[in-house]
């Protein structure tokens, strides 16, 4: 279950918001928008909009560094009087937030409003999901304290193996349910983004963040009451208005009397979604769903890397070794695959320099990766595909390698000689 | 029946021109498929036995080849593959001099192109899956190769290998590739390419004053066809068959003749030992790889191949009209026979390898030395022991990598064969420090002694290889 909570469904929620996203965008560009209601009621949405979002976003915004930056995360959490202070603030900006969301509820709520009428389901979904969020925000912030430092090595490193594609899910199906609620609902959202009023966030190229506030008017059509055009998906449960941002418009929307709106909306904008477009999109999304469920599994398991562990791993007796001698040694892949047989091995070059020193010298040629021979009467190392040739010591002596042998690193413990077992190097890296 | 005869009876017989002079010019794309489907077919036959363990596959190719008929299903599949890769070179340089790319059938060309690029990876992943130390090795070169790539080069050469290291997974990786990743597109690209020779019609033998007009070719086309056209079968398609019939017989011949190639010894990385060595195919790439002035390698493994592919890709846009006769079109001429003068001479480069030093060379015997005893023998020793015969030909033993020095003795003094010995060069060691003072005076003795007529030398052996 944990599995496909945290390793299948966020994949499933970003894929979801970036096509989704996209194909809204391409397809219709002027549904990208907020839907301001403020032409329809103004008082309450300011005193619920503003709070709301000046709330989620700082909220937002620190999961987000925290999640980029784990290491300036922790070193500014460090203090136990900066821990309490970040916590405290984050918890008054929540409750912040979750009043103004209230606001924004009881604003669609109130009967016979101009705005009821015009909220769609989506809308209802959007709001509910909101809420359950934010409340599940706080009750953690209050019942399972300090969770800016354990987010960092829980959600965080499981994010990060997301990133990787390497899903490692333990870290966070070990949190209290709560969590889990809280982290599933969180990816949700990302995945209703495409399919509700959160596109606004992303409204390229965002300009709302620097701009002047702006009024927003709707343009009624009395010759035309058809359904908006809001998206592919909310298109079977039209609102009864036809509600228009004068253009792709975002963040809160609050009353500038003076800022007078430029030319009307494009007609096409409000052409209804015809039984022909929905199936065609009905089609192309479930047929792109489908394809991602399968492709995106294999693919990730594909791109998937064996990573051998680094020990040291020992490969002879000290004694066993003439200064000034090199020698071909081998170790094993700490953990190999049951059936890689002989391939588990690596060779390399052991050279001991000194009496307490030694170089160990990988065997493949930095030209193409070939495998050098020591040539011990001549002190050279020799390569028998394209004629590289490397002193004893590593510096290249003559023919293309690019650079000098590269080196595993060696110890001596016990009396043994130790070698770091390491990747295969790639010249170049 | 009548389904089935309905729907392959207007394919096989539909209307082609007539090709007049060059009709035996036609047949190297179904040649290209039969050699595609005996692959199909020997593959299949291989995979039933093949383990695809990098801890065992070595083993069971032995266990294959131990088997008579699987010896000859090994052949075949080997010498298939070449012949694939001949006959689909054949095909896309008929096709280019011929200009049958241009309109209408710019998509021809582009699904051929995928295909001319899918041979070439079966042909790469082929040879590794012969999973000995070269298959081994080939694995790693691969690595280091995709490794060249600029910012994702490291990550890409680990997804080659499947991991860190080479080992377990990374044989399954190639097996999967060749076996059903590359041929699971070669069939939908040969489905398309097929569909669409039949839907723009095969081109018509190109005359030189006959330029193609997008806007009336096919008109035209139609009117050639009602003309003098011929049913596809049996007027055209027999000499498919024929030659078809041909390949199967040479690459049968070849296969119980020849055999398979010779497994080398197992892919273990500690065998050091190791001269890796690709198949004929792709030696004159393993060429230029070893010839190239060193500051344009990391070009030339990136660009090279982009650069070859971008051609293919762009020709049928860049020149969609226009001649097709191959007269009018001294360019197209030129680019294939420079094509080919690099791919053949680089391929007997890679065949020689003169840039690989003869690690295997024996010291030199006495007969050539001229002495057993004294400073000239020694120095003798000390140029096998400091592996300068690895790279030089001494009478006809040693490597050919540095200049002759059979004759050194008349063509330099003393002191310049000291310089170059203590100061090396670009493809040279310096052996300063690297040398007693005892050792460099026996050597210069020794080389000293190199004259073009040597009282007592017998008659030289041939060149070793």
């Amino acid at each position: 279950m944990s599995t496909v909570l945290f390793a299948v469904f966020p994949y499933i929620a970003v894929i979801t918001a970036v096509a989704g996203s996209l194909g809204r965008y391409l397809g219709n560009r002027y549904s990208y928008s907020s839907l301001s209601t403020q032409l329809l009621e103004n008082r309450t949405l300011y005193w619920g909009s503003v709070p709301w979002h000046y709330g989620i976003t700082l909220i937002l915004l620190a999961h987000l560094l925290a999640w980029l930056a784990p290491g300036a995360a922790l070193a500014l959490l460090g203090g136990g009087l900066r821990l309490f202070v970040i916590e405290a603030v984050g918890l008054a900006l929540a409750l912040y937030a979750f009043i103004g969301l209230l606001m924004l509820i009881a604003r669609r709520l109130r009967r016979n409003s101009r705005v009821r009428q015009t909220s769609s389901p989506m809308d209802w979904v959007l709001l509910v999901v909101l809420l359950v969020q934010v409340a599940s925000g706080i009750v953690i912030a209050l019942f399972h304290r300090w969770g800016s430092i354990w987010y960092l090595s829980t959600a965080v490193p499981w994010l990060w193996s997301l990133v990787r594609l390497q899903p490692e899910v333990s870290t966070v199906a070990a949190l209290p349910a709560i969590i889990q609620l809280h982290i599933v609902l969180g990816f949700l959202l990302i995945f209703l983004f495409p399919v509700t009023r959160l596109v606004h966030i992303a409204v390229p190229p965002i300009p709302y963040l620097w701009r002047p506030y702006q009024v927003v008017i709707w343009r009624t059509d009395p010759g035309r009451r058809g359904p908006i055009a809001t998206g592919a998906l909310m298109a079977g449960t039209p609102p009864p208005a036809r509600a228009d941002a004068h253009r792709p418009n975002g963040g809160p929307a609050m009353a500038s009397p003076g800022a007078a709106p430029p030319a009307p909306a494009r007609a096409e904008e409000g052409e209804p979604v015809t039984r022909r477009d929905f199936l065609t999109r009905l089609s192309l999304a479930a047929g792109g769903l489908a394809a991602l469920i399968v492709a995106i599994p294999s693919i990730a398991f594909l791109l998937g890397l064996r990573r051998s562990p680094q020990v040291w791993s020992t490969v002879g007796r000290i004694d066993e070794f003439q200064v000034g001698e090199t020698r071909q040694v081998a170790f094993a892949d700490p953990t190999p695959l049951p059936w890689a047989g002989v391939t588990a091995q690596t060779a390399a070059w052991l050279r001991r320099d000194t009496s307490d020193t030694f170089t160990a010298f990988s065997i493949n040629c930095t030209h193409l990766g070939c495998p050098v021979r020591w040539i011990g009467t001549a002190n050279l190392f020799m390569c028998p595909c394209h004629g590289g040739v490397f002193y004893h010591d590593g510096r290249v002596a003559s023919g293309p390698p690019p650079q000098p042998l590269a080196t595993y690193p060696v110890r001596t413990r016990n009396g043994n000689v130790e070698i770091l077992t390491s990747p295969l190097p790639i010249s170049g890296h | 029946m009548t389904g089935v005869s309905q729907t392959v009876g207007p394919i096989l017989t539909h209307v082609v021109p007539h090709a007049r002079r060059s009709r035996w010019l036609f047949v190297f794309g179904s040649a290209t498929l039969v050699a595609f489907l005996l692959q199909v077919v020997t593959g299949i036959a291989l995979s039933s036995a093949y383990v695809t363990s990098s801890g065992q596959a070595y083993d069971s190719l032995h266990f294959i080849t131990a088997n008579t008929l699987g010896r000859i299903v090994r052949g075949l599949h080997y010498f298939g593959a070449s012949a694939m890769i001949v006959l689909i070179g054949a095909h896309t340089i008929r096709v280019y001099l011929m200009g049958s790319y241009k309109y209408p059938r710019q998509m021809n060309w582009l699904t051929g192109t995928g295909l001319l690029l899918f041979t070439l990876l079966m042909a790469f992943t082929g040879q590794l899956l012969r999973w000995d130390q070269t298959g081994f090795w080939t694995a790693v070169v691969a690595a280091e190769q995709a490794g060249k790539a600029p910012i994702i080069g490291n990550w890409l050469a680990r997804f080659v290998l499947a991991g860190s290291v080479p080992g377990g997974a990374t044989l399954s990786r190639f097996f999967a590739a060749h076996v059903f990743f590359i041929p699971a597109l070669m069939f939908v690209f040969i489905g398309v390419h097929l569909y669409l020779v039949l839907y723009n019609g095969i081109s018509e033998p190109p005359a030189a004053g006959r330029p193609v007009d997008p806007r009336t070719y096919r008109a035209w086309y139609h009117r050639l066809l009602e003309r003098e056209g011929l049913p596809f079968w049996p007027y055209a398609a027999w000499r498919d068959v024929v030659v078809g019939f041909g390949v199967v017989i040479v690459i049968a011949t070849l296969a119980i003749a020849l055999g398979p190639p010779e497994l080398g010894r197992p892919p273990d990385p500690t065998l050091v030992a190791a001269s890796p060595r690709p198949d004929w195919y792709f030696l004159w790439y393993f060429a230029l790889l070893a010839l190239m002035p060193k500051w344009s390698e990391r070009w030339v493994i990136l660009l090279g191949p982009l650069i070859f592919g971008l051609f293919l890709i762009f020709l049928p846009f860049v020149s969609p009209r226009g001649e097709r006769h191959p007269l009018r079109r001294p360019w197209a001429i030129a680019i294939v026979i420079c094509a080919l003068a690099v791919i053949a001479h680089y391929s007997r480069m890679g065949h020689l390898a003169p840039w690989s030093p003869r690690m295997d060379a024996p010291p030199l015997p006495a007969e050539v030395v001229g002495t057993t005893s004294g400073p000239i023998a020694e120095g003798a020793q000390v140029f096998y022991d400091k592996g300068c015969e690895f790279c030089h030909l001494v009478s006809g033993y040693g490597g050919i990598r540095g200049p002759d020095l059979s004759n050194v003795g008349d063509r330099l003094t003393r002191d310049q064969m000291l310089t170059r010995i203590l100061s090396g060069a670009e493809n040279m060691p310096s052996y300063a420090g690297n040398m007693t003072a005892a050792e460099q005076e026996v050597l210069l003795a020794f080389l000293e002694s190199r004259h073009q007529f040597q009282e007592g030398t017998p008659a030289r052996p041939a060149a070793m290889r």
